[in-house]
C-alpha cells in the first residue's frame, strides 16, 4: 500500500489538486438561469470573496505603487518640462468655457421645461448627482475578463452596481468592492449588458463585448437605416447607467452568425477602455441638478445677463448714431398713414421696438395673366358663375386676359 | 534530444534556486501581469504566471511542484479576474505538471526546445481553459484561437528573454 502511493504519488497529488478545484467550481455555479443553462453566481459566497480580498490585497499595493510612480513622472514632465503653447492652450479653455457657459445657459430653459413636462407625466428623470473620481491602477490580467480595479472602495462610498463613466463616455460598472479599492466590470466584457439607443433610428439593443473585447450592440433586428457613424447613446433602462450617456459610434454592421433575421452592431467606443487612467464613479441619481451644477448654472445665467445687457447698450448706441447722421427719408413727406391696427405713437418719440410700417409692395403686372393671376381670379370666378354651370370651367375674360401695359422698370420678366 | 532515464536525469539536472526567487519571482510575474494590460491595452499578448510556471516546471523537475505552482498561480489569476475560481487553475495545473514531466524526460536546455514546449503548453492552457469553461461548466463564451495563437507567440518571446536571466539565478554547486 505504501509503496502504491510513493509510486503514484505525482499523480495522486495532481488528482487531489485538479479534484478539489472542480469541487470549487461546482460551489460557484450551482445556479440554474431560466434557460436552463448553468450560470455563475453573480454574489460570490464567503469564501471565494475571501480568496479574491486576499489576491487583490496582494497586488494592490504594488499596482498603487508602479501607477504612483507613473503619475509622478508624469506630473513632474507635465508640469514643470512640457509647458510649450500652455498659455495658447489655457486662452483658449477659456474661450470654451465662456462659450460652454452661454450654451449651458440657453439649455437651461429647455431642460427646465423638460422637468416640468416629466413632473407632470409623473415621470423623473435621474441626474448624475455626485461622482467619486478614482484612479485605474490595475487589470485582471486576463483577456478573457475585462475588468479592472480602481483605488477607491468602500470607505469612500463606492458600493456595487454603481456606474463608472469617463467625460468622453460610458466605462463600465462596479462588481466588488473591497474597503479601499473596488473592482470594475468594462462595458467590453461578454457578460456585461447595459441598455443603449441609436439616436437617428431610435433603435434599441443591448450592449456587450466579444471575443476581442470589441463592443457590439445585439438582438437587433435586421435594419438598411442603420448606417456607420451614427451616434448611439445610452437608453437608461438597465438601471444602471443614466440615459443619454454617449456610448461610441456604429462603427460596422454584420450579420449576427446564429440567427438570419437578427444583425449585431459593432460599436466605437467614446471611452478609451483599453487605456483608462482616471474614471468617475456615480455615486447618487437624483432627480435635480446637483450644488455645482446649480452654481455653475447661476454664473451661466449672470454671464448671460450681462451680455444681453451689453448687447442692448450696443443697440442703443447704434440707434442714438442713426439719429444724429443725416437721413436718407425725405423730410418734407407727408406722414406715413398709420394702420388699422397698429398703436398710435407718440409724435418725435422713436420706438424701436416696432419696426416703421411699409406701404404694402405693389404687385407687378404679368406678361401672360390667367384666371390664377392676382386680380383676375375673381373676375373669372364671377364669370363662371353667370355664364357656366357650376364646376365647369370657363374661358378667361377677354379684358382680364390681355397683357398689362409694360411701364416701369420692374416688369415682371 | 537526447532520451534519458527519469531518475537519472532528474539526479543530475535539478535547478535549484535561492527561497526568495521562488516567492518573488511568481509575486512580479502575478503583479506585471495585472498592471500591464492597462498600458498595453489590448495587445497585452502574454501570460507571465504560465510562463514562469512553465519554467519552474521545466528547470525543477518535480511534478508535485509543478502541480502546485500552477494551482497557485490560476487560483490567483482566477481570484483577480470576475469569472469562476478555478477554471485557470485547472488549466495551469495540468500545464505545470505536464511541464515537469516532459522536463523529467527530455533535454530542456536548449533554447529551441524550450521555446517550443512553451508555444504548445500555451496553446494547451488556452485549450484547457476553453475546455473547463465551455464543457464542464456549461457557460457560453465567445472564443478566438488567433487571440490565443498570439499569445503562446508572446510567451515563447518572452521565455527567450526571461529564461536566460533566471537561469543565473541558480544556486550551482
Amino acid at each position: 500500500m505504501e509503496s502504491f502511493f510513493v509510486r503514484y504519488r505525482n499523480l495522486l497529488v495532481l488528482l487531489a489538486i485538479l479534484l478539489a478545484q472542480i469541487v470549487g467550481l461546482a460551489v460557484q455555479v450551482r445556479r440554474i438561469n431560466s434557460t436552463g443553462r448553468s450560470s455563475l453566481d453573480p454574489h460570490d459566497g464567503p469564501g471565494v470573496r475571501l480568496i479574491r480580498l486576499w489576491a487583490e490585497a496582494i497586488v494592490s499595493p504594488f499596482e498603487r505603487g508602479i501607477h504612483g510612480s507613473k503619475l509622478g513622472i508624469q506630473d513632474i514632465w507635465n508640469d514643470y518640462f512640457d509647458l510649450r503653447n500652455v498659455r495658447r492652450q489655457n486662452q483658449d479653455l477659456q474661450q470654451t468655457i465662456d462659450r460652454l457657459r452661454l450654451e449651458q445657459a440657453s439649455l437651461l430653459e429647455d431642460a427646465r421645461q423638460g422637468q416640468r413636462l416629466q413632473s407632470l407625466l409623473g415621470f423623473q428623470e435621474k441626474y448624475i448627482y455626485s461622482t467619486v473620481a478614482a484612479q485605474a491602477i490595475g487589470s485582471s490580467g486576463n483577456l478573457q475578463s475585462h475588468v479592472f480595479y480602481i483605488d477607491k472602495g468602500s470607505l469612500e462610498g463606492i458600493k456595487p452596481d454603481m456606474a463608472v463613466i469617463t467625460p468622453d463616455g460610458i466605462v463600465g460598472k462596479v462588481r466588488d468592492v473591497f474597503p479601499h479599492s473596488a473592482q470594475v466590470l468594462a462595458v467590453n466584457d461578454q457578460s456585461s449588458g447595459a441598455g443603449v439607443i441609436l439616436t437617428t433610428t431610435r433603435i434599441r439593443g443591448i450592449l456587450r463585448g466579444n471575443a476581442d473585447g470589441q463592443l457590439m450592440i445585439v438582438g437587433i433586428l435586421a435594419d438598411e437605416r442603420i448606417k456607420p457613424g451614427e451616434t448611439v447613446l445610452t437608453a437608461g433602462g438597465d438601471l444602471i447607467f443614466p440615459r443619454g450617456l454617449p456610448v461610441g459610434v456604429v462603427e460596422k454592421v454584420v450579420r449576427d452568425p446564429e440567427r438570419d433575421a437578427f444583425i449585431d452592431v459593432m460599436v466605437k467606443p467614446a471611452a478609451h477602455l483599453d487605456q483608462l487612467d482616471e474614471v468617475l464613479v456615480i455615486t447618487s441619481l437624483q432627480p435635480r441638478f446637483s450644488d455645482q451644477e446649480q452654481k455653475d448654472i447661476e454664473t451661466s445665467e449672470e454671464e448671460k445677463g450681462s451680455e444681453a445687457q451689453a448687447i442692448k447698450d450696443q443697440l442703443k448706441a447704434s440707434q442714438i448714431n442713426a439719429e444724429r447722421l443725416p437721413g436718407l427719408t425725405d423730410p418734407n413727406a407727408p406722414p406715413a398713414v398709420p394702420t388699422a391696427g397698429a398703436a398710435p405713437s407718440q409724435p418725435g418719440q422713436a420706438n424701436p421696438a416696432e419696426p416703421t410700417q411699409q406701404p404694402p409692395p405693389k404687385l407687378l403686372p404679368t406678361l401672360h395673366p390667367d384666371r390664377f393671376s392676382p386680380g383676375a381670379a375673381s373676375t373669372a370666378n364671377n364669370g363662371a358663375d353667370a355664364n357656366s354651370p357650376v364646376g365647369t370651367t370657363s374661358k378667361p375674360d377677354s379684358q382680364t386676359a390681355q397683357p398689362a401695359p409694360q411701364n416701369g422698370p420692374g416688369r415682371n420678366l | 534530444m537526447a532520451l534519458l532515464g527519469a531518475d537519472a536525469r532528474r539526479d543530475m539536472e535539478i535547478h535549484r534556486y535561492p527561497l526568495i526567487v521562488y516567492g518573488l519571482v511568481p509575486l512580479l510575474a502575478l503583479v506585471l501581469q495585472a498592471w500591464l494590460p492597462r498600458p498595453l491595452g489590448r495587445y497585452a499578448w502574454f501570460d507571465l504566471p504560465l510562463v514562469v510556471t512553465i519554467y519552474f516546471a521545466l528547470g525543477r523537475r518535480s511534478p508535485i511542484q509543478g502541480t502546485l505552482m500552477g494551482a497557485a498561480m490560476g487560483i490567483f489569476e482566477d481570484a483577480l479576474s470576475h469569472r469562476a475560481i478555478g477554471v485557470n487553475g485547472i488549466a495551469k495545473t495540468a500545464v505545470g505538471f505536464l511541464a515537469a514531466s516532459v522536463g523529467i524526460r527530455i533535454d530542456v536546455e536548449n533554447f529551441t526546445i524550450r521555446l517550443v514546449l512553451t508555444f504548445l503548453l500555451s496553446l494547451l492552457s488556452s485549450a484547457l481553459y476553453l475546455l473547463v469553461y465551455s464543457v464542464l461548466l456549461g457557460f457560453n463564451l465567445e472564443w478566438s484561437w488567433l487571440v490565443q495563437v498570439y499569445i503562446a507567440i508572446g510567451n515563447s518571446v518572452i521565455a527567450l528573454i526571461l529564461f536566460p536571466l533566471l537561469d543565473r539565478l541558480q544556486v550551482r554547486d
